[in-house]
């Protein structure tokens, strides 16, 4: 329960925090962006140059491509803010005193969540209900939710107790250390969830194609079911390239978001 | 501050703080981390808690602000049943210092210190001045400081603006938990020697918890000593405890020394002097010097007398005998 997720591997968040005191965004190295880009370059210069057939060229013309890549790109944004806006003042409120005999149960539920594989709920969902955008959203929300709401926890159970206590002392009331001692403090490792369910939702958005929901997804299925390379080549690069996108903004925006001093 | 009187309970204006059979007892526990204690603090006294770990001092601390409420018994701060009025309203005004400090690391050492201002609702101006005004009492310089992060300061000036924080809205009341605990012996003295400085200016009840005895000896215009069984052993001056003992337990707990240390503690101007021999080539000194601050002038000066100014002349055999005085108990441990 302790173990605190950081996209880093770090042992625990406050490690993180010993650099020097300036110096606070070591990860924005260009290097990932360019990367992507290359991935993207090479998959449009293949694709441009490569002799293909009727169906590769009429699933991997650019309308269609940026098609996919929006629908991947909405999957990704919609259930990640429902993933925060879920996940986080549910570890807030878990993380209150009074909500203490919660914790445990609640916690197992995203365990549960994320230890069920996405393709069984998708699967069971477009079974039970329906398919579509809606659907793919919710399993990629039960898949997501634990490193948020974990981190959430784990975050503001870290903050240094002799700190909170000083702030009563000085007669801060318990909301208003909420906002400004405790969620600031335990920002960095609220930031680390959140990135790495945004992460798993470039991923786990790749199955929504079995929804209906479409997203990068589709281009791999249909590269597998049609047996085209082309197709599905195109679909990982541009999957992987995205992925590469997204962790390095997250990251970006982690070491921009972190409150100085820390 | 407020002379708001209290009908039939008898709390005199210079009585800042009175504790009345105050108790507590955690849930859970089989004995009382506090037994009912009663001490009366003057306004502008420097109380010192001193005792054993677990001995109840930061649990009686805590109770007069507050963040622990006591089991049994009442709290009274500047004229005020502290049980009953709002807890952060009271914080508010009682300064608390801790021995980890407590720096909230996100915001700036002007941000610390003017956080309560902040919390009474003072204008961004007072703030700044009052902020300027603090970093410069605590001898930190506020154009160097007031921008930095906790963590650019060394622990003592941590500390330093710790004890700036908990003056900010100026308080009556301080409560200081092992403040220099965490600090190396050397600053710990600079320190101390400051903040007594500090004290003699802004005269604030003081309520201070260590487990040194020295500092206690050092800082405190009054001394609870509690046993480990949470017994209050001994309520007196420190002289008063160098030179009676309560118990074995406040001898043990002093050990050695005693009459050495009463020595840092008695002021020439109490000794018998000889009058009137005022032309021998004794050191001159006043009279509110302490007898080991003398005895180093003297002896620094080759000398083997003081003359103390208005009242006569002391030899270095004179001050020794005159501290030891009453002590045979204390040296027979
Ligand atoms: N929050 C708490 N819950 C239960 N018991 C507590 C709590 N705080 C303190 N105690 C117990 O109460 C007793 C007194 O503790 P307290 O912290 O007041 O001692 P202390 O004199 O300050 O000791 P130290 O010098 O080690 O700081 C101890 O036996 C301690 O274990
Ligand atoms: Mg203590």
């Amino acid at each position: 329960m302790t173990r605190v997720l950081t996209t880093r591997g770090d042992a625990a968040p406050r490690s993180s925090a010993s650099a020097g005191t300036t110096g606070d965004a070591p990860r924005s190295s260009p290097i990932v962006p360019l990367v992507a880009a290359l991935l993207v370059a090479g998959t449009l210069i293949y694709i441009k140059t490569a002799d293909l057939d009727a169906i590769e060229t009429r699933s991997l013309a650019i309308g269609e491509l940026l098609v996919r890549l929006a629908e991947h790109v909405q999957l990704v944004a919609v259930s990640t803010v429902v993933v925060v806006a879920l996940g986080v003042p549910l570890g807030i409120l878990l993380s209150r005193q009074a909500a203490g005999p919660l914790q445990a149960p609640v916690l197992a539920v995203a365990n549960a969540g994320q230890a069920i594989p996405s393709i069984g709920i998708l699967v069971l969902l477009a079974l039970l209900y329906d398919v579509g955008f809606a659907m793919a959203v919710v399993s990629l929300v039960v898949y997501a939710l634990l490193p948020v709401l974990r981190n959430t926890m784990v975050g503001l159970r870290q903050v240094d107790r002799s700190i909170i206590d000083a702030a009563r002392g000085m007669g801060m009331g318990s909301r208003r250390i909420l906002f400004t001692v405790e969620l600031p403090l335990a920002v960095p490792v609220m930031l680390a969830g959140i990135r790495i369910a945004l992460i798993l939702n470039v991923g786990v958005a790749t199955l929504a194609t079995y929804t209906n929901a479409g997203g990068l997804g589709d281009l791999i299925e249909r590269g597998i079911v049609f047996y085209r390379m082309p197709i599905l080549l195109s679909g990982c690069l541009l999957t992987i390239a995205l992925a590469l996108l997204v962790d390095w903004l997250a990251g970006v925006a982690e070491s921009r978001l972190r409150p100085r001093g820390l | 501050m407020s002379e708001q009187s209290t009908p039939g309970t008898g709390t005199r204006s210079d009585v800042m703080i009175s504790l009345r059979d105050v108790s507590k007892r955690y849930s859970g526990a089989d004995a009382e981390a506090v037994r009912p204690l009663s001490i009366d603090i003057e306004r502008g006294e420097f109380l010192v808690l001193v005792g054993p770990s677990g001995c109840g001092k930061t649990t009686t601390l805590r109770m007069i602000n507050r963040l622990v409420e006591p089991s049994g018994g009442e709290i009274w701060v500047d004229g005020k049943n502290a049980t009953r009025v709002d807890a952060d309203e009271l914080r508010r005004h009682i300064g608390y210092v801790i021995q980890q400090v407590g720096l909230l690391p996100h915001m700036t050492i002007g941000e610390n210190v003017g956080l309560v201002p902040k919390l009474l609702g003072w204008g961004k101006d007072r703030i700044r001045q009052r902020v300027t005004e603090l970093l410069d009492l605590v001898g930190l310089d506020p154009d160097t400081y007031r921008s930095r992060y906790p963590k650019q300061l060394s622990g003592g000036q941590q500390q330093r603006v710790g004890v700036a924080r908990a003056l900010a809205a100026d308080p009556p009341v301080m409560l200081m938990d092992e403040p220099f605990g965490a600090i190396d012996p050397i600053t710990r003295g600079h320190l101390q020697d400051e903040f007594l400085k500090l004290q003699a200016r802004i005269r604030k009840t003081i309520v201070f918890v260590t487990h040194d005895i020295d500092e206690a000896l050092r800082l405190g215009d009054r001394i609870a000593i509690f046993d480990e069984n949470a017994r209050l052993a001994q309520l007196a001056t420190p002289l008063e405890i160098l030179t009676n003992p309560a118990d074995d337990f406040v001898r043990s707990f002093i050990g050695d020394g005693a009459a050495l240390r009463r020595l840092a503690l008695l002021r020439v101007g109490d000794l018998p002097a000889v009058p009137g021999v005022g032309i021998r080539d004794g050191v001159e000194v006043e009279p509110d010097e302490t007898v080991s601050a003398v005895l180093e002038k003297v002896l620094a000066a080759g000398s083997d007398s003081a003359v103390v100014r208005g009242r006569g002349s002391l030899t270095v055999q004179d001050m020794l005998l005159a501290t030891a005085v009453r002590d045979e108990s204390a040296v027979a441990t």
